[in-house]
């Protein structure tokens, strides 16, 4: 694909789903202007590049498509849930044929090229036909008399086997930004000016002479081969404000008798000018002069009008007027139109923006390591500098890094569409409601959060989601609602997909585990646990499988799609009321702000926006994990026993407070070594099992330190301390 | 000296063939992708010869954009072309009223364009 066919794609995919958004809005709000404009543009964006791109597949579809959204936009067809409908499907269509041209095929294979023309047809048939006839109409208006008047009214013919044009300049031209010369200059690409006199009978006194005004006008004399089409598209441009008169060859006296009479200056000078260019011979002037007081005669007391001007002038001062007032009547809609979304964006290659945060994250570590130097070095101007250096490297880092987030509204309005089909699709009436829409987050993790989403959503629609009839039972509003949320919670993004449905069924999740067993009939989990069961593989409850979701091989891939983004899911469910799925991702997957810490000879990080405080290990009870904070439980993870680091600790041991989730915990570490800018270098394949370590780093001595995975440590030390806790219990009630 | 000319226009694929066609005739190219990034360079005082601009865009419209450009002191004399559909032809006139010299009607050919362009600059 070549760079204009990759650039046509991509953004006519944007202006896509501008378009698709526009659609969903307008079934809300009929009368949105703004919108509609807005979807015709995008439309036409896309038709206007498929023209340049010679894609005449895409350029044949979306014209339709245009016609149609170009009458809903004049009012001519009404909004309607059809048409809407249609239109939607023209968006999929032009979507797969991008990607067709996309694959580089010259045309659509004959499904797709069917599937489009049966959505023409439907388009013309429900919206196009029978209105088109009526909008015909003004077609019919265009003159096509053709001065057979002109040729009735006789005369001789004039010997000359040039042109002759004239032309007086509006004032405005040059405050319009054009030159006659310009024009002249072109005029003369197109043959050969035989002869040109330059009037100046229009200029006026000095005094009231502005010199930004034009006042000329010209008389040539021009021989060529160009049509006069092609003549009066030179002047196109200046042919609304100026005067222009062009005689073919061989015009008949009585036109240049016209002409001179029509032209301002005085006709005696005029027919002067006209002789000496030679365009007339004295004789011919003298018979047309004559001719023409003949012809007042007649139309003096003969029912005839004044001598006609050149036809083609009429035409044009009617083409004039009729435009003029459709002008009067787009200006109206036209400063209505108010700015849409203003983007000014910057299209860059994704794989350069990862080359820049690959090399901010090797400047991160090289800097560490330069101040690691200069503070040994103990040089005070060193060190100074390099701590300028270390703040002006970490801005960069967060400018970086920023240059990767996106907001994830555009992922959530994409969720619009999916309900309105699955909605109808399954007659339910249902609401998305989107909060938290300006919410960033890295875009690679954007990109891999759709199909997990979408699962979701889904699942909200088919299995969430009641029928009209249990709605009203349980005391419901008609419409369900599906809602998506997203907001940031330190250092993590949080993604809820709710709905207002009929919540997880406990009991039968229960029954279901044990029977698929994943459940031992004996064992008493939590409803916490029961209903996190269903992120277990081969999982479905839905009695019946519809093709909204899934089989049932959903929840566990959405589940390992998630922990793949270094992000955990979890769900809370009130029976009959409802279901909340929460989505736990980190900011980034490139660098963090950590907090490092020593264990022995070890370092480790802990991501700093976990980090909520650190305290002096004191005052353990026994061999017990876990401390009194003001008054609080807090169990904790002794890093030194997890990771099995020999040695005796030392006498003052730190506990770092982390937290995750909602839950705290303590990480008891040897030494604090403060806060330090840590680039994440995954783990090999070979550490992928590996629990409690979320990734590594590069100390600035070159050293390698462990980034601790605190969700995982968090679950681990609750876990323990409440299996501890129930082991004892029966034996302290015993 | 080559001619510069600023295209505006909201549509990277008419950025790119439009600016390629143009490079490729011996003028200079000046770009902008929308009317207050070009409103912010003529502001500054960008030179240029001719203004090719679309009339369709977000934000901004074109026609407000000529409008503003022909207020602007130095331009006022300057060439501007707008690029304009066939469909569009009630907006000629409100374009030119504006101060447009000219119009280009997509689809052009490049001869098309580049004829044009002569019409409006020596």
């Amino acid at each position: 694909m070549d760079e204009l066919t990759s650039t046509f794609v991509n953004e006519s995919r944007d202006q896509l789903t501008a378009m698709e958004d526009g659609l969903l809005r307008l079934e809300q709000n009929p009368g949105d202007t703004d919108n509609l404009n807005a979807i015709f543009r995008a439309a036409h964006t896309i038709k206007g590049g498929s023209g340049v791109v010679e894609s005449t597949f895409i350029e044949a579809f979306t014209h339709r498509v245009e016609n149609v959204l170009d009458k809903l936009r004049n009012g001519e067809i009404p909004v309607s849930g059809e048409l809407s409908t249609v239109m939607l499907e023209c968006c999929d269509h032009i979507g797969a044929l991008l990607a067709v041209l996309a694959a580089g095929l010259p045309q659509p294979a004959a499904e797709l090229q069917a599937r489009g023309d049966a959505l023409l047809a439907r388009l013309s048939e429900q919206f196009l036909d029978g209105r088109q006839a009526a909008g015909g109409a003004p077609g019919a208006e265009l003159p096509v008399e053709h001065g057979s008047d002109l040729e009735a009214s006789g005369g001789v013919v004039v010997h000359t086997d040039a042109w002759h044009i004239s032309i007086r300049f509006g004032t405005g031209v040059l405050r319009n930004g054009m030159d006659p010369l310009s024009f002249l200059q072109y005029l003369s690409s197109l043959g050969e000016i035989i002869a040109i006199t330059t009037l100046a009978d229009g200029m006026p006194a000095a005094a009231e002479m502005d010199p930004e005004c034009c006042y000329l006008g010209f008389e040539i004399r021009f021989q060529t081969r160009a049509s006069k089409a092609q003549i009066e598209q030179v002047f196109e441009f200046v042919r609304d404000d100026c005067a222009l008169r062009i005689l073919p060859p061989h015009s008949k006296i009585s036109e240049y008798i016209e002409l001179i009479n029509a032209l301002p200056e005085d006709p005696m000078r005029l027919g002067e000018i006209l002789i000496r260019s030679g365009a007339l011979t004295t004789a011919e002037l003298e018979e047309g002069l004559a001719l023409q007081t003949g012809t007042h005669t007649v139309t003096a007391d003969g029912a005839a009008a004044r001598p006609l001007p050149i036809g083609d002038i009429l035409v044009d001062q009617k083409v004039v007027h009729r435009e003029l007032v459709d002008a009067a009547a787009s200006r109206q809609t036209v400063i209505a139109e108010k700015k849409a979304v203003e983007a000014r964006m910057v299209r860059v290659h994704a794989d350069k923006l990862d080359q820049l945060i690959d090399l901010v994250g090797e400047m991160v570590i090289a800097g560490a390591g330069a101040n690691l130097l200069a503070q040994r070095s103990g040089q005070s101007d060193l060190m100074e500098s390099t701590s300028i250096l270390l703040r002006l490297v970490e801005d960069i880092r967060d400018s970086a890094l920023q240059l990767r987030m996106v907001q994830i509204g555009e992922t959530f309005n994409r969720f619009n569409r999916v309900i309105r089909d699955s909605s109808r699709e399954l007659g339910k009436s249902i609401d998305l409601v989107i909060t938290g829409a300006e919410t960033e987050l890295d875009k690679s993790v954007v990109e891999k959060l759709g199909d997990p989403l979408m699962h979701l959503v889904r699942n909200a629609i088919d299995h969430g989601i009641e029928g009209a009839a249990l709605r009203a039972e349980r005391g419901k509003p008609e419409n369900g609602t599906v809602q998506l949320n997203a907001y940031h919670d330190s250092g993590s993004v949080v993604i809820e997909v709710s709905d207002d449905g009929g919540g997880l069924p406990r009991d039968k999740i229960r029954n279901k585990a044990i029977d698929k067993g994943l459940l031992d009939a004996s064992a008493t989990p939590s409803d916490q646990e029961i209903t996190n069961l269903i992120f277990e593989a081969g999982f479905s409850t839905a009695d019946q499988v519809t093709n909204i979701s899934g089989r049932g091989v959903g929840m566990d891939v959405v589940r390992r799609n998630i922990q793949s983004l270094r992000g955990s899911i979890e769900v809370a469910s009130i029976e009959g009321e409802g279901s909340t799925f929460t989505i736990r991702l980190p900011l980034t997957l490139a660098i963090i702000d950590g907090f490092l810490t020593g264990v022995g000879k070890a370092s480790y990080v802990v991501p700093l926006d976990s980090v909520v405080e650190c305290i002096e290990l004191a005052d353990v009870p026994g061999e017990r994990n876990y401390l009194n904070l003001r008054g609080e439980v807090l169990p904790f993870v002794r890093l030194r026993e997890l990771f099995d680091i020999g040695g005796e600790a030392p006498a003052r041991q730190n506990v770092v407070i982390v937290q995750y989730a909602g839950h705290k915990a303590g990480l008891v570490v040897d030494a604090l070594l403060g806060e330090f800018q840590t680039v994440i270098k995954p783990l090999g394949a070979l550490f992928k099992h590996l629990r409690g370590i979320g990734g590594s780093t590069i100390l600035g001595t070159g050293d390698v330190a462990l980034i601790v995975d605190v969700a995982a440590l968090v679950e681990r030390a609750s876990a323990r301390e409440s299996q501890r806790l129930s082991q004892r219990l029966p034996a302290a009630i015993a | 000296m080559a001619k510069t000319i600023f295209l505006v226009d909201d549509s990277a694929t008419i950025l790119l063939s439009v600016s390629s066609i143009l490079g490729k005739a011996g003028y200079t190219v000046e770009k902008a992708a929308s009317a207050e990034e070009a409103l912010q360079k003529f502001s500054a005082g960008v030179k240029v010869d001719l203004l090719i601009t679309d009339l369709n865009m977000p934000g901004m419209n074109g026609i407000e954009l000529i409008k503003k450009v022909r207020s602007l002191g130095p331009y006022r004399f300057l060439p501007i072309l707008f690029l304009t559909t066939e469909s569009q032809q009630s907006r000629k006139l409100e374009a030119k009223a504006a101060g447009a010299s000219g119009w280009i009607v997509k689809p052009a050919t490049a001869d098309d364009l580049l004829n044009t362009i002569k019409l409006v600059i020596r």
